[in-house]
């Protein structure tokens, strides 16, 4: 036998199960949080390598998934308001290249939500089963997001050629916000996963939830001035960010700084509030569905 | 060449030396049998947990029930705990617990090291992947690091006999090869501790064999194990100590033959008296019987006498006692004789059916004995576990008797054998014209 139980694991710290709130001992949680963050790096990456060839693998189109839905949108939309059905106002760029541009990260910011509740799902009978770091599962299906973008990133370039979209440094600032963008449908996913496990409503109601949120984002439209309709899209936390995206990657004028900041700095504080609830609630998860 | 007989123990520690490695005290775990009121149950915990209140889970609420109820062990390096107990006894439960995957609602577990569970053969095996990336992604997901994968790559490939099928999609796998494959994975982590529940039912006999052997290498380098299997012979084929759980109580713990023999006679024999090599059966009522009724299990001499101690190579009889509560014809007897214990004699040593001697008997009703007649006893020296299964022609079962145990004693003379061969020497005088020449 080559490879022996390490026996200097045997004198590393105990792990102790209790009953106990793990809230109870914050410097213990803090620890194992960051150590199982950091444990879970490689085993996030292998099933998002997993994930992702077994995606396409088992596809015809591929990779073209990623341009399919923006242009069919594209299409859609601009020919409603060519025909003045749908009057979407002056865009900052030409309406088809906005259109595809807004759904493409409108997109991205969806799979985010919606990730981690399908992931936490799928690996129902893995997580019932084996004690990993529960992060990793998440970490996998940013790491997809991101992935997802990167493809989606060609047709943007695509885009600014084709219709010659001008662009200022600030387009190095984008991928900033766009950070920004994913974190917050990965915090509103991640909250809801644990619940997605027990109650198949979740799943339900973020299919319904998402279309009527992205009614009330500017991704068709320009954002609105006035009216209750602006009043909602301005209170949309998804707005300032992908807003900030689209601004920084074309005309470099940011509309919303304030609304930006605000949202990116709830985001990035709810996210570390959102994983401590994530840890402590899978244990009771894991307990009511069988292995 | 001498041949050294493998040790059963961690040879050169006292028993209390050895390190604690896992430590289950006074744990208590309840469910819920309704599943609205259980879901309901779980959100309420999330909520409690994360304002860090007190659960108080020590109380039941409505439709609640202990699951597990005060249980406590302890497991040090090298030892093998079987857990014993009939479904929903808790076993699985209690694995949970101690893998961390569930906390306890009393107690505490203490563990000093890295646990693999073998609950979870091909745990996250994705069908359209390749044998290749689903060991990556399994082994990954069982804790090891990609530089310790490539280390074991070839060892779990060797192990899981896939090679060939190594690039193949695993949805291409015979079932028997993905559960190979699976506990390859599994066992080639190379854990502290390695939890066992029930998945040694995979794959056939010679796999089967082969992970046994495993095991017991594994255990003999100092890992510890608790195995969980319906089948009480595995675990006296792989635990010394044994726990035997019922209703989430921990009836009696100890040495795994008391362990099992006291489940057993819960299980399968209530009011069977166990003498060594024998067992006497209570007579059933008319409405319980199929028919006929297994009363006594023994060895008898040539004199027939019943045999207290049975010794290799003597000649004996095999008897079933039987009770017909009717006449019946076309009786027959199956046994199969499994060795106990031991690092390669898993599995069946014996199988003997008198269907396939074509000997049927026409019992009347009454008080009969089935006698088989061996010449000489073949068994080596061991425990054995046997099979007894009373049949009418080759369908219809009158009663089985699960595990029948004896002992077969030495006469001395066999040592390192895997049979007894009956034998006689002689010296004969050969005329020149027989020679070989």
């Amino acid at each position: 036998m080559k490879h022996l139980p390490k026996r200097s694991n045997l004198k590393s710290a105990p792990v102790i199960h209790t009953p106990e709130s793990l809230l109870r001992h914050p410097r213990q949680l803090a620890q194992t949080m960051w150590h199982d963050l950091l444990a879970s790096r490689e085993l996030a990456w292998r099933l998002m390598v997993r994930d992702i060839s077994a995606q396409y693998r088992q596809s015809f189109l591929g990779f073209l998934w990623a341009f399919i839905p923006p242009v069919v949108l594209a299409v859609g939309f601009t020919l409603a308001s060519e025909s003045e059905i749908f009057q979407p106002g002056a865009t900052d760029i030409p309406y088809p290249a906005y259109v595809m541009f807004s759904t493409s990260l409108w997109q991205s910011f969806v799979e985010a939500v919606n990730g981690p509740v399908q992931a936490v799902v799928q690996a129902k009978p893995m997580l019932a089963r084996v004690n990993f770091p529960r992060e990793a599962v998440i970490l996998a299906k940013v790491g997809e997001v991101f992935f997802n973008f990167t493809i989606k990133f060609v047709l943007i370039v695509g885009l600014f050629v084709w219709y010659q979209i001008p662009v200022t440094w600030t387009v190095l600032l984008a991928p900033v916000a766009l950070v920004h963008l994913i974190l917050l449908g990965t915090l509103v996913g991640t909250l809801l996963s644990p619940f997605g496990v027990l109650y198949q409503d979740v799943s339900r109601g973020l299919t319904m939830v998402t279309s009527f949120w992205l009614f009330l984002t500017p991704v068709v439209y320009p954002v609105p001035e006035q009216g209750t309709f602006g009043t909602l899209v301005r209170f949309n936390p998804v707005t300032p960010l992908l807003v900030t995206v689209r601004e920084l990657a074309t005309t470099g004028i940011i509309s919303q700084p304030v609304g930006f900041w605000l949202v990116s700095i709830v985001t990035i504080l709810g996210l570390f509030v959102t994983w401590v609830a994530f840890r402590l609630a899978m244990p009771y998860v894991v307990e009511r569905v069988s292995s | 060449m001498t041949l050294m007989p493998l040790p059963t123990q961690v040879p050169d520690l006292e028993p209390d030396d050895r390190p604690v490695v896992i430590s289950v005290e006074q744990i208590s775990k309840k469910f819920c049998r309704k599943l609205r009121q259980s879901l309901a149950y779980g959100v309420q915990d999330i909520a409690t947990d994360l304002v860090g209140g007190t659960r108080q889970s020590d109380r039941l609420r409505k439709d609640e029930f202990w699951a597990l109820k005060d249980i406590s062990f302890q497991l040090r390096r090298g030892d093998a705990l079987g857990l014993v107990g009939t479904n929903g006894a808790g076993k699985s439960t209690l694995l949970r617990i101690i893998s961390g995957l569930i906390k306890p609602d009393t107690g505490r577990v203490v563990i000093q090291g890295r646990i693999a569970p073998l609950i979870a053969l091909g745990a996250g095996f994705n069908p359209i992947l390749t044998g290749r990336e689903n060991i990556y992604a399994n082994m990954s997901i069982l804790g090891l690091s990609t530089r310790e994968i490539k280390q074991r790559f070839d060892e779990v490939i060797e192990f899981a006999e896939i090679s060939d099928a190594i690039d193949s999609p695993v949805q291409t796998y015979s079932s028997g090869m993905a559960a190979r494959l699976g506990f390859a994975c599994a066992i080639y982590v190379e854990p502290e501790i390695l939890l066992i529940d029930e998945v040694l039912a995979v794959g056939d006999t010679r796999f089967k064999a082969k992970c046994y052997r495993r095991l017991y290498e594994l255990r003999r380098q100092g890992v510890a194990f608790i195995l969980v299997n319906h089948n009480p012979q595995a675990i006296l084929n792989t635990c010394d100590e044994a726990i035997y759980l019922n209703k989430g109580t921990l009836v009696s713990s100890g040495a795994s033959e008391a362990i099992v023999t006291q489940y057993e006679k819960d299980l399968f024999y209530n009011g069977a008296e166990r003498h060594p090599n024998q067992m006497i059966f209570p007579a059933k009522a008319a409405a319980d019987s199929m028919g006929m009724d297994i009363r006594l299990l023994c060895f008898r001499n040539a004199q027939g006498e019943i045999l207290p101690s049975l010794i290799v190579g003597k000649p004996m009889s095999f008897c079933v006692g039987v009770y017909s509560h009717d006449r019946f014809s076309g009786v027959t007897l199956h046994l199969k004789i499994s060795k106990v214990g031991g690092e390669d004699n898993i599995g069946t040593v014996l199988y003997l059916s008198g269907e396939n001697d074509n000997h049927f008997f026409d019992v009347p009703q009454g008080e009969h004995e089935i006698q088989l007649q061996l010449p000489y006893l073949g068994l080596i020296p061991g425990s054995y576990t046997m099979l007894v299964n009373l049949k009418r022609d080759s369908i219809y079962t009158f009663d089985v008797v699960a595990s029948f145990r004896f002992t077969v004693l030495s006469d001395g003379k066999i040592n390192q054998c895997r049979f007894y061969q009956p034998r006689s020497w002689e010296l004969v005088k050969t005329s020149p014209d027989n020679t070989l020449h």
